[in-house]
């Protein structure tokens, strides 16, 4: 019986999306592109505003193939998009009609649509229907939208700290292993150790905690942002060159902190006006595209074996977690990572602080499988990202 | 010819001819703080004295802007405070006319106290146009179409700060005025209100600033006043150039006043300076040592200097003279800037405490202490005899 109520309620789901999301027509495809092809600067914009007044005149009909044509490599198209599809929305609405809470139910569930179009769409239907939640956030946990996963772990702890059960620990764990933001990832982790259990929070970010670092250079007046100094293209930790002070050589340095930090203040020593460099060896069985995330008070720049991802300059106004992303792709075998950290002349007591955590992780934040080069009794092995030695862990 | 319908355009809008009933931007139509409206209401509560209350989904530092029948606000929301709500609401019923999201394009890194809605909006006869903290800035007609959007983060990835930007935008008949100081790639640009691209675009320093640009019209050229860290600039509204920059003042928070040619500046107290027409007479006309401003703007109003700091003070000197009337000190700090009318000094608190104060009185008399029990970081707009106030939660409209 139950089976057949599934069977009934998923016919009756196509049919209401084949009903309300019908194949675009010429006009909403033609709209759609011209959204799309909005450049720099307000290039397209001219074209722009008719074809978002087309695609808001075709009234409901349009508002899949708006949904669908989010991108998150094109925020600029997306947002004309997202602003269509509220437009879309509202005038419905508005000329008393319900939104498609059917249609919208199956597009939040079919993955392959842009995560951010899945979480407006998630929005429009539970401003509708609030029992769309329960509905569809259990089926979340892993989501690719960050703000779906967010919401649906908040609702999955807070029905396990209602629950009766005896333990919850081995679903604390699993959850452990979903969460993603920082805040929820440290809420779940006090609670799995209060329970008496452990967690890896090291490796669950995969926070590279093994490093060579080679420093300080010369940053007088700012130049060394700009300043390719040898370490830049660094393929391997040889060689010793011409530092701010007098000659400077890679040195291995391991973090004890959870979170990945390593303090240059206190393993380079104090400067001002200065460049550092950190080389991470990453070694990974297959090509992947991956996101190195970094905290820093301080300008930086990130390199993937020798290629640019990121470059950032600006100092002393917060450390946010993974505030800096650059976005690039493994190669099969060893991979190598720098971080540039600069550090300026201030003199304010809050701007001494000359620290960076890094991550490598998926495009949610997860851990990747990813094992980094570490130097332990002057031998060199490979460890997972995150890894925390023994001894270390015990300072 | 440009520059004659700038000039033209300057002159309806510093005179209120164009936004009569209005409070179209950040402080008002003169950019002051001052209404020239009678009857504002004195006393308040959540739930009296009010026409209408409305929810708000989000957090906001801006300030609501009223033209003509329309209120427009902007809000942040969200785990990364990446939503980005503008919202249209009939100014006398409270009735939601229209709401578009965007999704932040640039950083939302920024001080706790601030979100992405911290830049007020401008709005004039034909809609709003949105700057937030993320560099996402939007044109949107009366009827909430969509005229033009911009991800400037998206065309100027130098652009960062992480404390927050608030500056906002100002029009300039059919220029929007974008000021875009920051640690990164600051500059001052003019967008067309058509299609939202650069008319002109000029290089700034790169400090972080949260002030507002000034616009006063010199002969035949409409000029742009930016104060900040590194000085006074001024610059043609028609091209972008510049034409003169001053050292005088260093402001980087509150904004000036400017009055006529007299120029009202947040530094060493209030200091007021004479403009000429190529620039800033060295010698100060005087200084009021005891007004001084935390983040917001002072307060020019019926010859009297006012301002409120982050401390919970309010204070008040003789225009004329800079001497002190009063130095009192009211309950919580305060972020949003004081606004007057009909006789009457609006001190809004972060804690949604509005202290009302008789703006003709040579000492410190309290009309009423309004309570609203939300957040208030954001100026409230005075228009239509009343008094708009955005909360953290909820737009109030204050008065009958």
């Amino acid at each position: 019986m139950q089976a057949r109520k599934t069977r009934l309620g998923l016919a009756a789901a196509i049919v209401l999306t084949a009903t309300f999301a019908p194949a675009a027509d010429d006009d909403t495809r033609r709209a759609i592109a011209t959204l799309q092809a909005v450049t720099k600067e307000g290039r397209g914009n001219e074209d722009a505003a008719p074809a978002w007044k087309t695609l808001v005149d075709q009234g409901i009909a349009a508002l899949f193939p708006a949904l669908e044509a989010f991108d998150e490599q094109n925020p600029t198209a997306t947002n004309w998009l997202r602003t269509a599809v509220d437009a879309i929305a509202e005038k419905h609405r508005a000329a008393g009609h319900k939104l498609p809470a059917a249609a919208l139910e199956e597009f939040v569930k079919n993955t392959r649509h842009a995560p951010s179009a899945r979480r407006h769409a998630y929005e429009l239907l539970v401003e509708q229907d609030a029992t769309a939640k329960d509905r569809l956030l259990p089926s979340c946990l892993n989501d690719p939208s960050p703000d779906l996963r967010r919401e649906a772990i908040a609702q999955k702890l807070e029905r396990l700290e209602r629950s009766a059960r005896p333990s919850i620990q081995a679903d604390l764990e699993k959850l452990f292993t979903y969460a993603r933001d920082k805040d929820q990832v440290d809420a779940i982790a006090k609670k799995i150790e209060d329970h008496g259990g452990q967690v890896r929070i090291s490796e669950h970010f995969g926070f590279v905690t093994h490093v060579w670092l080679i420093g300080p250079f010369d940053s007088t007046g700012g130049k060394g942002f700009a300043q390719a100094y040898p370490p830049e293209k660094a393929r391997d930790t040889t060689g010793s060159f011409q530092g701010k002070n007098g000659p400077v050589a890679w040195a291995p340095f391991a973090t004890t902190d959870k979170y990945g930090k390593f303090d240059l203040n206190e393993l380079l020593g104090k400067h001002k006006d200065a460049v550092a460099y950190a080389l991470a060896v990453i070694q990974t069985a297959k090509e992947q595209p991956c996101e190195i995330r970094v905290t820093s008070p301080t300008a930086i720049k990130i390199f993937l074996n020798g290629q640019k991802l990121l470059a950032h300059e600006e100092y002393h106004h917060g450390a946010a977690f993974d505030a800096y992303i650059g976005r690039g792709t493994l190669q099969p075998g060893e991979n190598v990572v720098v971080l540039k950290v600069c550090q300026n002349n201030q003199t304010q007591s809050w701007a001494q602080a000359w620290f960076f955590q890094m991550r490598i992780c998926d495009a949610t934040g997860g851990p990747l499988p990813l094992e980094q080069k570490v130097m332990i009794d002057g031998r060199t092995k490979f460890v997972p990202l995150g890894f925390l030695a023994p001894q270390e862990k015990k300072k | 010819m440009i520059r004659l319908l700038l000039i033209a355009a300057t002159v309806l809008t510093l005179s209120g001819l164009v936004f009569a009933e209005s409070w179209p931007q950040f402080r008002g139509p003169n950019a002051t703080g001052v209404s020239q409206d009678q009857n504002l209401p004195t006393e308040w509560s959540q739930t009296t004295g009010l026409t209408w209350k409305a929810a708000l989904p989000g957090r906001g530092v801006s300030s609501p802007v009223v033209v003509g029948d329309r209120v427009f606000v902007t809000c942040s929301s969200g785990t990364r405070d990446d939503k980005l709500h503008v919202l249209c609401f009939d100014a006398h019923t409270g009735r939601q006319l229209w709401h578009r999201t965007l999704k932040a394009t640039g950083s939302t890194v920024a001080h706790r106290k601030t979100c992405m809605a911290a830049n007020t909006p401008v709005a004039d006869a034909t809609g709003v146009y949105a700057l937030f903290a993320c560099g996402d800035c939007a044109a949107f007609d009366n009827d909430g179409t969509l005229r033009w959007y911009r991800s400037l983060v998206g065309d100027y990835p130098g652009i960062t700060n992480q404390v927050g930007m608030a500056a906002s935008p100002v029009l300039i008949g059919d220029r929007l005025i974008v000021p875009m100081d920051n640690a990164g790639e600051s500059f001052l640009a003019a967008l067309d209100t058509k299609y939202g691209k650069n008319v002109w675009k000029v290089e700034r320093p790169r400090e972080i600033n949260w002030v507002t640009p000034l616009v006063r019209t010199v002969g035949t050229t409409t000029e742009i006043l930016l104060d900040g860290p590194t000085g006074l600039t001024a610059y043609d509204a028609t091209t972008g150039q510049k034409r003169w920059s001053s050292q005088l003042t260093r402001g980087s928070i509150p904004t000036g006043v400017l009055d006529g040619q007299k120029l009202y500046m947040p530094i060493g107290g209030v200091t007021v300076f004479q403009l000429t027409a190529t620039g800033v007479e060295e010698k100060p006309l005087l200084t009021a040592k005891e007004v001084r401003p935390g983040m917001p703007s002072p307060l020019l109003y019926r010859g009297k200097l006012f301002a409120a700091n982050d401390n919970g003070i309010v204070m008040c000197a003789d225009a004329k003279t800079g001497k002190t009337l009063y130095t009192e000190r009211l309950k919580g700090a305060f972020s949003a800037s004081p606004v007057a009318g009909d006789g009457k000094v609006y001190f809004l608190n972060e804690t949604g405490i509005c202290t009302v104060v008789d703006a003709t009185a040579e000492t410190f008399e309290i009309l009423a202490v309004n309570e609203l029990g939300e957040e208030t970081l954001g100026t409230p707009a005075i228009a239509h005899s009343r008094l708009y106030i955005r909360t953290d939660k909820t737009l109030y409209a204050i008065g009958k």
